[in-house]
């Protein structure tokens, strides 16, 4: 890490400058959050392009600029690895598990485990998934204080505490829709700065073929080798970052779940993760590495001498002009306060819905578990300081890998067994649970005996990510061999739970049979009728049901016409009976739907039907 | 075969994950290829994982051998 502090007064005006306006931009949307649903989920309204610019700046995390590019200048292009291996999960995602948590209103990965096992299983996933989520909060605090430190010369506890509050600060008001609609500005930030960087890089060695060829051969390929190096093979990042982790931000991690459930519709999903994995991750992939081959070819061209680990920050030095080189760093902040507000913010969830209402303060307000929520992510941001120091003994690619390897296979291995295996019993699922982590944590002690078998020929340094196999495999025995001698549940009680069953779901979720005929759009007005009071109906004209294929009681949703709002002011509600032929092109809404939506009276509104 | 291994691997386990993912889409009819969008979902899954293939293979068996500007 490099000593001094680089950048000038300049580039940290610029940095401070969007410190700033992002704390304002998330602060302005707690005027949306007024209830635990708009806290938690946003309401459930946004649209799926919103929804994928945040989950690709939630990926992204503070330290994955610094990862990335360090692994990019030892390896080469292979460094993008990690972010092009999940597209693999998608047809699980979008086809079983998106539709079962969004249609039958899962709110939590440990609710979604009591309903499909049992209570026991649902407190061992509570605290498993507590301590993945509040350890990457540490991670990630760690890595912009040490990024701090390298360019304002703060102490990284410094540097982590300051950025620690902000991001509590607007994740205290503004709850999840502050943490989508900031993500949306930062993930565009993020991509913007990593993509210039490329290209200014290309410009300034004369092209891309110029760049290419200022690479080692060893550089140029997709993979790294299968088991080689042990600290960077092929095998070693799949089996941690293919399996493992992505498996757990698809299937285990709250924030992302909450990402899910915060889109308007399951459909929207679709859209959502091909925007998601098939375009912006890739970028996302290309912006974060090319710290590290660009300065892997400013070292070949004999232009400055770089170490691995500072390559990004010295590589956008070398090429911006004071200022540039500001908003560069400022996408760095970007990356940590996207990442550390959706975690905190999934803390805070799981403590209120898993915690607090079940077992600590059941049947209380609204307002009251709003409150709780808000205090949970301040304290959240503090739990996640605590760990700073824990991690500050490893490097930090050695120790996300070594804890999402250690932490995650138990609670995947149930979630995956237990959504597409009717078979999978609860006694089964808990001893997956429990019996996988400990039998992970006896692979701390026992390391040779237990993960080098599935070393491939590495030895211990392999470990910390092979553990995250041994984890898979553990789990996945202890889960198939247990349900072979126990009885499995009822078919009646697994229905919109697992996979063959999501229709089931929509049933549930809507309250009676979906309607999936294929129907359009229809631009309406808003009348705001008192009548409507505290009903959730709206009463559109027969010919803007028929242009819907919609009936009385289907589920609708209305937005404002401005798409770039992205759901912001938007609204689920049921069709009523349809309208008296002089109520045409008006769209009749009870005060409170009003008000949640924010329409006005008059309103041009776009109506489409949901199911 | 070391470099080859690696497509093998990923890809191959990738397959097995896909097409658990669309059996559980199929399973129960969620996923009803006798609509329109349902099938332009399936091609898009499809046309996803054979797209990440041929950029595997691109940047394993020909990326690496251009040497310089004037050969891309």
């Amino acid at each position: 890490m490099i000593a001094q502090v680089i950048g000038g007064k300049l580039d940290y005006t610029v940095m401070l400058f969007y410190f700033v306006a992002v704390l304002g931009f998330g602060l302005y949307f707690g005027r949306y959050t007024t209830s635990t649903k708009d806290f938690f989920f946003g309401g459930q309204r946004f649209s799926w392009w919103l929804i994928s610019f945040s989950c690709v700046a939630t990926v992204v995390g503070s330290y994955s600029f610094i990862k990335y590019s360090t692994v990019g200048f030892k390896y080469g292009i292979c460094s993008t690895q990690s972010y092009l291996n999940d597209w693999f999960w998608m047809p699980i995602l979008v086809l079983v598990w998106i539709p079962i948590i969004y249609y039958m209103k899962i709110q939590s990965i440990p609710e979604y485990l009591e309903a499909r096992f049992d209570k026991k299983t649902r407190i061992a996933a509570t605290f498993i998934i507590l301590l993945y989520i509040i350890g990457y909060i540490g991670i990630n605090l760690i890595t912009l204080g040490r990024t701090l430190h390298t360019l304002l010369g703060w102490q990284v506890m410094t540097g982590a505490i300051v950025t620690a509050v902000a991001v509590a600060l607007y994740v205290y008001i503004g709850g999840q829709t502050a943490v989508i609609m900031t993500d949306l500005v930062q993930g565009i930030i993020l991509l913007i700065a990593g993509l210039g960087l490329f290209a200014a890089a290309v410009y300034h060695f004369g092209g891309f073929g110029n760049f290419w060829a200022l690479l080692p051969q060893e550089h140029k390929f997709a993979f790294s080798d299968f088991n080689a190096p042990p600290n960077f093979s092929f095998i070693g990042i799949y089996v941690q970052d293919g399996l493992a982790n992505t498996g757990a931000l698809m299937l285990m991690h709250q924030g992302f779940i909450m990402r899910f459930l915060s889109l308007k519709s399951v459909k929207d999903s679709r859209r959502m993760v091909v925007c998601w994995i098939l375009v912006l991750a890739p970028l996302a992939a290309i912006a974060t590495s090319c710290g590290g081959w660009i300065a892997r070819a400013i070292v070949n061209n004999g232009e400055m001498s770089i170490e691995a680990s500072d390559s990004f920050v010295k590589a956008a030095n070398f090429l911006c002009s004071p200022g540039v080189f500001g908003f560069v760093l400022a996408a760095l902040t970007a990356a940590l306060m996207s990442t550390a507000d959706t975690l905190i913010n999934a803390v805070s969830a799981i403590f209120v819905n898993d915690i607090w209402r079940p077992y600590i303060k059941p049947g209380s307000s609204d307002k009251h578990y709003l409150k709780v929520a808000r205090i949970t992510s301040l304290c959240a941001a503090g739990l996640g300081l605590a760990l700073v120091p824990v991690f500050m003994r490893d490097t930090i690619y050695g120790a996300h890998s070594m804890f999402t390897a250690a932490v995650t296979p138990p609670v995947l291995t149930a979630i995956f067994l237990g959504m597409i295996w009717k078979r999978y019993t609860p006694a089964a699922a808990f001893v997956t649970i429990v019996g996988g982590a400990v039998l992970i944590g006896m692979s701390f002690i026992w390391s040779d005996l237990l993960v080098g078998p599935f070393d491939f020929g590495m030895g211990p340094d392999s470990y910390k990510f092979m553990r995250a196999l041994f984890g898979l495999l553990a789990a996945g025995t202890l889960g198939v061999s247990v349900t072979l001698f126990t009885k499995p549940e009822p078919e009646a009680k697994l229905k919109g739970l697992v996979a063959g069953t999501q229709i089931d779901a929509m049933r549930k979720f809507k309250g009676g049979r979906p309607n999936l005929r294929p129907g359009a759009k229809v631009r309406l007005q808003t009348k705001i009728d008192q009548s409507l009071a505290d009903k959730n109906i709206v009463i559109v004209p027969q010919s803007a049901l028929d242009k819907m294929a919609a009936e009385p009681g289907d589920l609708l949703y209305a937005s404002h016409v401005r798409w770039w709002y992205g759901g912001l002011r938007s609204v689920h509600v049921k069709a009523g009976p349809p309208a008296d032929s002089d109520q045409h092109e008006l769209m009749l809404i009870s005060p409170q739907d009003a008000a949640t939506a924010h329409f006005t009276q008059g309103q041009q509104v776009v109506v489409e039907k949901i199911m | 075969m070391l470099r080859v291994w690696p497509i093998v691997c990923q890809f191959g386990v990738g397959a097995i994950l896909c097409l658990i993912g669309i059996w559980g889409g199929l399973r129960g009819k969620y996923l009803n290829l006798k609509t329109r969008e349902d099938r332009r979902l399936l091609v898009i899954l499809i046309a996803g994982f054979l797209l990440m293939l041929a950029v595997a293979c691109i940047f394993t068996f020909l990326a690496p051998n251009w040497a310089n500007g004037e050969s891309i």
